[in-house]
């Protein structure tokens, strides 16, 4: 038996959790994230400038806060933010997410130049490891999945290496699989694509 | 609501059981949810639901739109325990609830009419297996079963557990290793051993099993065989026979196979995982004649996610709800039209035979969008005769009783 592919698509593009949206208070968490310093790596409009630190202007909500209860509950070992993220309640981590989902993307003030010939070979591995099924064709990501496009590229290359080299994992093991025999020469390439697009 | 709650979420570190052991794994070639999948699929969006972690308001809980049979009522029972799933009462009507991605395990008790959650262990490794014996509560987290002696007791300060983990030897096997438990009438601690895979090669006796203990872990007997993963059994109030929910496998079709219902009469059957689910041959495996097998006693739906099952003995339901059997199905992520997201009644006859699969909670899914609000994961009658029923999405517990 197989799937017939135009409904799949259809209907997967509506299955979605409808729980209500969580009552989250991007006012509060800005608040928040100016008392804790957050800005200090991950930039005060959530755009990193520092390496290796991980932009988190548009993220999806959900992907932040599932992030930050495996750090607070030290499920996912990832200094400092386990000892950064102990105190806050749920609802405090939900409006920080809310907080840095609201805020607008864009390139970190020491984005590099782009090269032609590494970003061809990023987006021809991209498409061939599916990267836009789970993340979205623009990279924006969506609910559990993060937004990918114009990361910082050192830290893609950090976050790619660690999937590879299982020393991180998702709420799954997904990314470790996606990334299983990737070369770091290839790693550079996906992060440069990821990067400037 | 009428009522008001008080949640004690993230007590301190003081409270918490050591730090389930982390092992460092080699990255996995496949992740498990994807294992079976077809390369023609590679593409395919379908994916398992993100987990939610966060406490849910009350206000935020969709319990107005659940629907339980004319006569009945449905309330929020409880909140604040984001991953609530297997449920278990102790002799003083403590409430015990187990997680699987959050680590937590909960104790809820009720003060003054108002429920509260306390959070009674953390940081373990998906600790879905409660049961309770003898006021004693044991935890089950994948391989590491706990015991905490006199637990309604020292609710505030549970200390450390008994760790019984050696002398049961359990698996260590994350994927599908998270366990149900429930003591048998005779009282062993029983329990499943999920296959650690979609479907593939695995040691019959070791996996797709339901085992016994006696507490203390010794006298391990395999009660059933070729059970894929079973996630809520009871015994029969009369005829102390088995009966077992199990979820079918992944990425065979929209339609195949189905989630089914297993009644285990003598220890030991095999009941036909990898190789058939009733009459249907597995064509990922090596063939075999179906008839060698234990038939299911019902089919529960393809891809719903039948877990916990539950046996109504009490008084306060009407009487042909005696003795009939209580199955929560989570839902479905791997069908590209969303079916389960309810608590259905398996009607058991006289003969023992399962005469049909009634509806009785359902309003968590929305057919207009193919979406849903909350996902039931258990069923625990209480000794009053009310049905509580687990929604890990939205960390609450649901009252359902007679109007």
């Amino acid at each position: 038996m197989t799937f017939r592919g135009s409904l799949l698509a259809a209907a997967l593009a509506a299955a979605a959790a409808v729980s209500p949206a969580a009552a989250q208070d991007a006012a509060k968490g800005a608040v928040l994230a100016e008392e804790r310093g957050c800005g200090s790596c991950h930039g005060a409009q959530g755009v990193a400038a520092q390496a290796p630190m991980p932009s988190l202007a548009g993220q999806p909500a959900e992907f932040i806060t599932l992030q930050m209860i495996l750090f607070r509950e030290r499920l996912r070992e990832a200094p400092p933010m386990n000892d950064l993220s102990q105190g806050l309640d749920d609802t405090q981590i939900e409006d920080l997410a809310a907080h840095y989902a609201a805020l607008p993307p864009g390139p970190p003030p020491d984005k590099g130049q782009a090269d032609a010939a590494k970003a061809r070979e990023g987006e021809a591995l991209a498409a061939k490891l599916n990267c836009g099924v789970c993340h979205l064709p623009t990279y924006a990501g969506r609910a559990q999945i993060p937004r990918v496009a114009g990361q910082r590229e050192d830290y893609l290359v950090h976050a790619l290496t660690q999937y590879r080299d299982g020393t991180r994992r998702g709420s799954d093991t997904n990314m470790n699989a996606v990334m299983y025999g990737v070369t770091d020469a290839q790693i550079a390439a996906l992060a440069h694509h990821l990067a400037q697009r | 609501m009428t009522f008001r709650l008080s949640a004690t979420i993230g007590l301190a570190a003081a409270l918490a059981l050591p730090p389930a052991l982390a092992a460092a794994q080699q990255a996995p070639p496949a992740p498990a949810w994807q294992q079976g999948r077809p390369d023609s699929m590679a593409a395919s969006p379908l994916a398992p639901h993100a987990p939610r972690m966060t406490v849910t308001a009350p206000d935020r809980i969709p319990v107005a739109s659940l629907k339980v049979p004319e006569g009945f009522k449905v309330e929020l029972w409880a909140h604040g325990a984001p991953g609530a799933r297997m449920m278990a009462e102790g002799p003083n009507g403590t409430v015990f609830v187990g997680s699987r991605t959050i680590g937590r395990v909960y104790a809820i008790s009720e003060e003054g009419g108002q429920r509260r959650v306390r959070t009674l262990a953390q940081q373990l490794k998906q600790p879905n297996g409660i049961a309770v014996r003898d006021g004693n509560l044991y935890v089950i987290a994948i391989n590491q079963v706990f015991r905490y002696d006199g637990i309604e007791g020292k609710l505030d300060n549970p200390g450390q557990p008994t760790d019984l983990t050696a002398a049961f030897n359990l698996p260590t096997e994350e994927h599908h290793g998270w366990k149900f438990a429930a003591f048998s009438p005779d009282g062993r601690l029983t329990m499943n051993v999920g296959v650690p895979c979609n479907v593939c090669e695995f040691d019959r006796d070791r996996f797709a099993t339901i085992v016994s203990f006696r507490p203390d872990g010794s006298d391990r007997r395999i009660e059933a065989k070729g059970i894929r993963n079973s996630v809520g059994f009871d015994w029969h109030p009369r005829t102390r026979e088995l009966w077992a929910t199990n979820n079918g496998r992944d990425w065979a079709g929209n339609e195949t196979p189905n989630d089914t219902l297993h009644r285990i009469r003598r220890p030991g059957e095999d009941h036909g995982f990898p190789f058939c689910v009733g009459s249907w041959n597995d064509p990922a495996v090596p063939q075999r004649e179906c008839s060698e097998f234990v038939q299911p006693a019902a089919e529960l739906g393809p891809h719903v996610a039948a877990l916990g099952a539950r046996f109504y003995t009490g008084t306060m339901f009407p009487e042909q709800y005696r003795n009939q059997l209580f199955i929560a199905r989570r839902g479905s992520w791997n069908r590209e039209k969303l079916s389960g997201y309810d608590v259905v009644v398996a009607k058991i006859g006289a003969d023992g035979n399962v005469a049909g699969i009634e509806p009785f909670l359902t309003g968590f899914r929305d057919d207009s969008n193919n979406g849903f609000n909350g996902r039931p994961v258990d069923v625990m009658q209480r000794r009053d005769g009310s049905l509580l029923v687990s929604d890990e999405q939205n960390g609450a517990i649901y009252r359902i009783s007679r109007q």
